[in-house]
């Protein structure tokens, strides 16, 4: 166990050598290599760890070294491994290392390929150590670290203008998120005199909703503005869409499988003490369920490929918030874990489509290009069934248990509110499905035409012969007439391991995934039980007490909610079967076989259509309700600054060189005037002295 | 064995330095050019021999540092880079460059190599019999050996009128100061009729501090004030500063003051009383304090040498006065942090100003030396180019002088992560801890202030045109490499300093604090705080 404390070291050796790759050219090729080893050895080190913790284990604290000790704080670089952990680890460096192996072809040729490698190397290093801290202050450190990665890699083609605003957007608006993260962990330390995991779970678990103090029912309120802001939901979710304009592969790795679920990590990670607030939870769920619906709308009607995808990401990760926020913490993380396999697919594969179109996105400009591409066809085809809850496929399973759970919570808590968040997810799953193959269709099938780009991923994708060659170089001479297939063992090959998560992960996963989860911090069973024995005693009705026992078994095993007649469970399954095999047909009818009638839609409902396409019109309300009012306020404060405290600083800087140029004449430069001030400034002193010891002070 | 044989026992390290200087004054006379050649070589292997002497005498056996093996290992750490700074020096000057060109014709009355090494040597090692000093005479004496060989040195270019001139100015002031704090001394054993530190200090506990002796105090605290440039002792820095070597004007910021602050501390030690009081949380502490005039003293002291050092290093253009107003405002700073000796409690690191002191010392040291040799670097007309246009450019020439300068100014500044922000803070909040909240706003107000003229210096390099000037590089790689290690040392102890500020803490507690005293508070109350670790230091220290 004790090796497993350098997963996080590794990438961030390897990120250091890939700095030092940066700095010749010749080198430049190897960053890849390097990285790719690294995150790999990081992915064998977890699979070891993994193999350490089990679900009958319990958590393993490996102590790396002291870090701050001051007064009665502490935070020590130190480890927290239990099943969560586990998790987030496979995961992170699982799907990280075949997204830096697809990386590795994707970007070759790019005049910072070293770079690139450098900063996912330091996105790989942050996001582990993010998992695996054993106190918030190491989440936090992670959190940043991350979000520093983030903003070097959507502004990594700094020369477009573009590039450089997402990256300055994505930083600003989790900004704001992480103001109430850090005050979260401020009031957690104020109010359990501790950051530590253990140490805050062994006082929660003697706690509960009545007898925690405000101060712990506002902590969640806190962290989950956090959340909130790294996960992209409302309000803070604007940033993730204008993220894509970063490589890919780091839409893949950071924009949609890992860094963005950081947030329902945090909440899981957290859970015990979001259970200590009677609404925290149910406002999770009702941001997560508003967010799903309402990104799902604006994905229906954008162009841009990989705009679709990053609404989508956003509209999923508001099911892991309702997943959450309804205590299914089995289903929001074994979403986490089939949607980073399915997306990071989806990411990767419209990646190859951009590739081959010379940066073509908008998916107006291409069509059925099922030929050119039959395995980037087919691997998409793969992850859009799973987004759109196909049964049987991984997004399927772990969707169908957020919904399950979220209909069964709000039926046996007789909680309206949590029926309609949960009807309002099943209606999102209808709409998922239709925009994901909306997507599919349109660019896939029917008649071939495609308008290349005329800019590509880097400006000198294949511009430099020396350094290109091995990936691609075959098609290198005709690649500007036609799109054409990515090289298999360099690019294809990771997204088959990738297109087998997204099919095989649901049902291989399932009951591993329950008990796993069950046995880390983000389990709801064991405070379930408490709610109970608090709440009998509380409990004057009957009624009051089978919904009680009720809620207690949801996080257990049978579930007595029912929902038509039926299991809960089983009617939810049914009816988002039927909402993605609509969503898919109804897609399939509008774009493969009458396309004409689609577009005869659009013209009939227009101004719906305007007002998604322009997302809402939520960057520009952003834009005149916050941005300009405090650009005014920031030019209002620089006149100030100018006139009033420039004046002052003047002022006070004046003030010295006017004692310089009175003493200055102290200084003549003749040794008999030195002496003489020598000796009379001793003189004063003696006076002092004197008067001091005759005034027996 | 007698007292004299366990005191000879602890000045080997100093007895090694005195022999190697002789050994330097004869290897610069002898009749072989590539003998004489060789000089340097004896200096640096005496400073290596003596430093690991002293380091093997300290580490190996059970005590722990003292002032006096701290002070020794720092001057010889210290000294091992100044050296190399200033070898090569007495080569280069004219006067010797004639008496060496005919090698039948040697002319030893006009060769400086020997004796400037030698003096060298000389002047470290009074500083090191100061760190052990327990008697007047003794403090005295090693004093005026730091001194002398520091007047001559500065007239090492002979040939030069203003390195004549300061020689002489630098003389005639020192013997004035001299005579003061002799006079102090005088007046303290006349106070006490002993000069033995021991039994000052039981004479003291008897009779009390009387007018006399605080006089004595005084007088010894002024006088001690121009080894490290304190108002009113300040004067000659500036000129003396200018018109030497820029070698000899490092050294003469370092090895002088190591002196006057070593020698402050020892003279504090006398007056200060140990005293125990209920902490808070209820803890026994065990502290120390001076008496009300001697605090008033370098209080008034402490804040008119920072703010005049301060303020004319404002008016300067010329990099070596500013770095010598520099010199006399970080004095006082550490002047700031000699108050938080009084009320220094047992155990806490974080009162203990006169660690504070030690530490800076060796802060200071490391920025002014990576400034200094970065500045040596350049010529004008073959002479010392010293004004701040003459750095104008440098980045763009030089990147890697330019930004060691950077870093040696940000230290000198007080910016973390610089060595010079941590010895700050270590200073001042053992001040603030002895209550002298005051006289901590005028210090941290003087920091600000001084960042205007060390960014002067950053800004000529950075940011102003080379005008085709008459400025040549000719970065020699001793100095590059003093600056290097001065800058590199500055950045690591800013970041792991904790280690050096505990070898500072052990190396002055037991100088503090009256063993007697702490022995019969742990008679009575064990559980005291710190009070058995500095038994136990005052008890290895006095075998």
């Amino acid at each position: 166990m004790e090796i497993a404390k350098f997963i996080p070291w590794l990438p961030l050796l390897a990120a250091i050598l890939s700095g030092i790759c940066c700095m010749k050219r010749s080198l430049r090729d190897y960053a890849s290599w390097i990285v790719l080893a690294a995150v790999a050895a990081s992915f064998g080190l977890s699979l070891m760890a993994g193999s350490h913790i089990t679900p009958e284990s319990g958590a393993v604290t490996v102590h790396f070294f002291e870090w701050i000790h001051a007064g009665n704080f502490k935070a020590d670089f130190s480890y927290y491994f239990d099943t969560l952990t586990i998790i987030m680890l496979y995961v992170v460096t699982g799907i990280g290392s075949l997204v830096v192996w697809y990386a590795g072809g994707y970007m070759a040729g790019d005049k910072g390929y070293a770079r690139f490698f450098f900063a996912v190397g330091l996105f790989i290093f942050s996001m582990t150590s993010l998992v695996m801290g054993d106190n918030l202050l190491m989440l936090f450190l992670g959190w940043e670290g991350v979000g520093l990665c983030s903003y070097l890699l959507i502004g990594y083609y700094y020369e477009k203008p573009s590039a450089v605003a997402a990256g300055k957007k994505a930083f600003i608006v989790n900004r704001i998120g992480d103001l109430g993260f850090a005050l979260g962990i401020f009031l957690t330390f104020k109010e359990f005199g501790s950051i530590q995991y253990a140490e805050i779970f062994s006082q929660t678990a003697h706690l509960n909703t009545e007898s925690a103090t405000t101060g712990m029912k506002i902590i969640p309120y806190l962290l989950m503005l956090g959340a909130f802001g790294k996960s992209a939901q409302i309000p803070l979710y604007v940033w993730l869409p204008d993220a894509m304009e970063g490589p890919t592969p780091v839409s893949a790795l950071i924009h949609a499988a890992t860094m963005v679920t950081a947030g329902v990590y945090m909440i899981a990670r957290m859970m015990p003490v979001f259970l200590l607030s009677e609404h925290a939870l149910t406002a999770v769920a009702t941001v997560g369920a508003t967010t799903a619906l309402f990104a799902g709308l604006i994905a229906l009607c954008q162009y841009d490929i990989k705009r679709v995808w990053a609404y989508s990401t956003v509209s999923q990760l508001g099911y892991m918030f309702l997943g959450v926020g309804v205590a299914s913490s089995v289903g929001g993380v074994f979403h986490l874990f089939t949607h980073a396999f399915f997306k990071a697919l989806l990411f990767l594969t419209a990646g190859s489509v951009m590739h081959a179109m010379t940066g073509q996105l908008d998916m107006r400009n291409m069509g059925g290009l099922r030929k050119k591409m039959p395995v980037t066809c087919w691997l998409m085809f793969i992850g859009c069934l799973a987004l759109a809850g196909f049964p049987l496929t991984a997004g399927f399973f772990s969707k169908d248990l957020i919904l399950g759970d979220a209909m069964a919570k709000g039926i046996t808590d007789h909680n309206g509110w949590i029926q309609i968040l949960a009807w309002s997810g099943i209606f999102t799953a209808f709409m998922t499905a239709y925009y994901t193959f909306r997507l599919w269709f349109r660019v896939f099938c029917g008649p071939e035409h495609y308008v290349m780009g005329d800019d590509h991923h880097g400006d000198d994708d294949h511009g430099h012969g020396d350094d290109h060659g091995h990936a691609h170089g075959s098609h290198d001479d005709h690649h500007h007439h036609a799109p054409h297939e990515m090289p298999f063992a360099r690019m294809n090959l990771p997204l088959c391991f990738l297109a087998v998560g997204a099919i095989a992960g649901g049902f291989l996963c399932h009951h591993w995934m329950e008990s796993m989860v069950n046995a880390s911090s983000a389990s709801t069973v064991n405070t379930a039980v408490e709610h109970v024995a608090t709440a009998v005693e509380h409990a004057t009705d009957h009624a009051g007490e089978v919904a009680v026992n009720a809620h207690a078994d949801t996080g257990g095993e049978g579930h007595h909610a029912s929902l038509f007649g039926m299991d809960v469970h089983k009617a939810v399954m049914i009816i988002s079967i039927i909402a993605a095999l609509a969503g898919i047909a109804l897609a399939a009818y509008f774009h493969l076989l009458r396309r004409e009638l689609a577009d005869k839609a659009k013209q009939t409902y227009a101004g719906v259509c305007d007002l998604l396409e322009n997302k809402f019109w939520i960057d520009e309300l952003y834009d005149t309700a916050i941005v300009r009012p405090l650009k005014l306020m920031g030019d209002l404060f620089f006149v100030f600054d100018r006139l009033v405290i420039n004046g002052i600083v003047a002022l006070v800087g004046f003030i010295p060189r006017l004692l310089g140029i009175t003493v200055r004449h102290s200084q003549t430069g003749v040794l008999q005037g030195y002496g003489l001030g020598m000796i009379l400034g001793l003189a004063c002193i003696l006076l002092m002295v004197t008067w001091m010891l005759s005034s027996g002070f | 064995m007698s007292e004299l044989y366990v005191k000879i026992m602890e000045i080997r390290p100093e007895i090694i330095m005195l022999i190697g200087a002789c050994c330097c004054l004869m290897v610069g006379l002898h009749r072989s050019a590539e003998i004489r050649k060789l000089t340097v070589a004896v200096a640096v292997l005496t400073l290596v021999f003596a430093g690991f002497y002293n380091a093997w005498q300290t580490l190996d056996s059970d005590h722990p540092w003292t002032l006096a093996s701290f002070t020794k290992m720092a001057v010889c750490v210290v000294g091992v880079l100044l050296l190399s700074f200033a070898s090569g020096l007495p080569d280069k000057l004219k006067m010797s460059r004639d008496a060496e060109s005919h090698p039948e014709k040697f002319d030893p009355g006009n060769v400086m190599r020997g004796e400037f090494y030698a003096f060298f040597l000389f002047s470290l090692t009074g500083v090191m019999l100061c760190g052990g000093a327990n008697d007047l005479v003794w403090l005295f004496l090693a004093l005026e050996l730091t001194s002398l060989p520091t007047y001559v040195m500065v007239a090492t270019g002979r040939d030069n009128i203003k390195a004549n001139e300061s020689g002489i100015k630098y003389f005639f002031l020192g013997a004035l100061a001299a005579a003061i704090f002799l006079y102090g001394f005088a007046l303290i054993y006349g106070a006490t009729g002993v000069t033995n530190f021991d039994q000052i200090r039981e004479c003291i506990a008897v009779t009390g501090v009387t007018p006399l002796f605080t006089l004595g105090i005084v007088l010894s605290i002024v006088g001690i004030g121009f080894k490290i440039a304190a108002f009113p002792m300040h004067f000659y820095t500036a000129d003396v500063y200018e018109g030497a070597p820029t070698p000899v004007t490092a050294f003469l910021a370092f090895v002088p003051k190591t002196a006057g602050f070593v020698s402050l501390i020892l003279v504090l030690t006398l007056t200060s009383k140990t005293n125990f009081r209920m902490g808070n949380p209820e803890e026994l502490q065990i502290y120390i304090s001076l008496p009300n005039t001697v605090q008033a003293v370098l209080w008034v002291m402490a804040a008119l040498t920072m703010t005049i050092g301060n303020v004319m290093g404002l008016m300067q253009t010329n990099v070596k006065r500013i770095l010598a107003y520099s010199s006399v405002a970080h004095s006082g700073y550490m002047l700031v942090g000699l108050l938080g000796i009084s009320s220094c409690v047992a155990g806490v690191t974080s009162t203990n100003g006169a660690a504070g002191v030690m530490f800076y010392l060796i802060a200071y040291a490391l920025g002014n030396m990576a400034a200094f040799a970065v500045l040596a670097c350049l010529e004008r007309n073959g002479d010392e180019a010293t004004d701040l246009d003459d750095l104008a450019g440098l980045s763009a020439r030089k990147p890697m002088l330019a930004a060691l300068m950077l870093l040696a100014n940000l230290s000198l500044i007080g910016l973390p992560p610089m060595v010079g922000f941590a010895g700050k803070i270590y200073m001042f909040s053992a001040a603030v801890n002895a209550g002298f909240v005051g006289l901590v706003i005028i210090a941290v107000v003087n920091s600000a202030i001084s960042a205007v003229y060390y960014l002067r210096i950053v800004n000529a390099c950075y940011f102003k045109k080379a005008d085709a000037s008459q400025t040549e590089l000719v970065p020699t790689r001793n100095r590059v490499m003093v600056a290097l290690a001065g800058a590199v040392l500055a950045v690591y102890l800013g970041l792991a300093g904790n280690e050096l500020a505990r070898i500072t803490n052990q190396a002055t507690i037991a100088n503090l604090f009256n063993g007697k005293i702490v022995r019969q508070v742990l008679q009575d109350y064990p559980q005291a705080m710190g009070g058995e670790q500095t038994a136990w230091n005052i008890e290895k220290n006095n075998p």
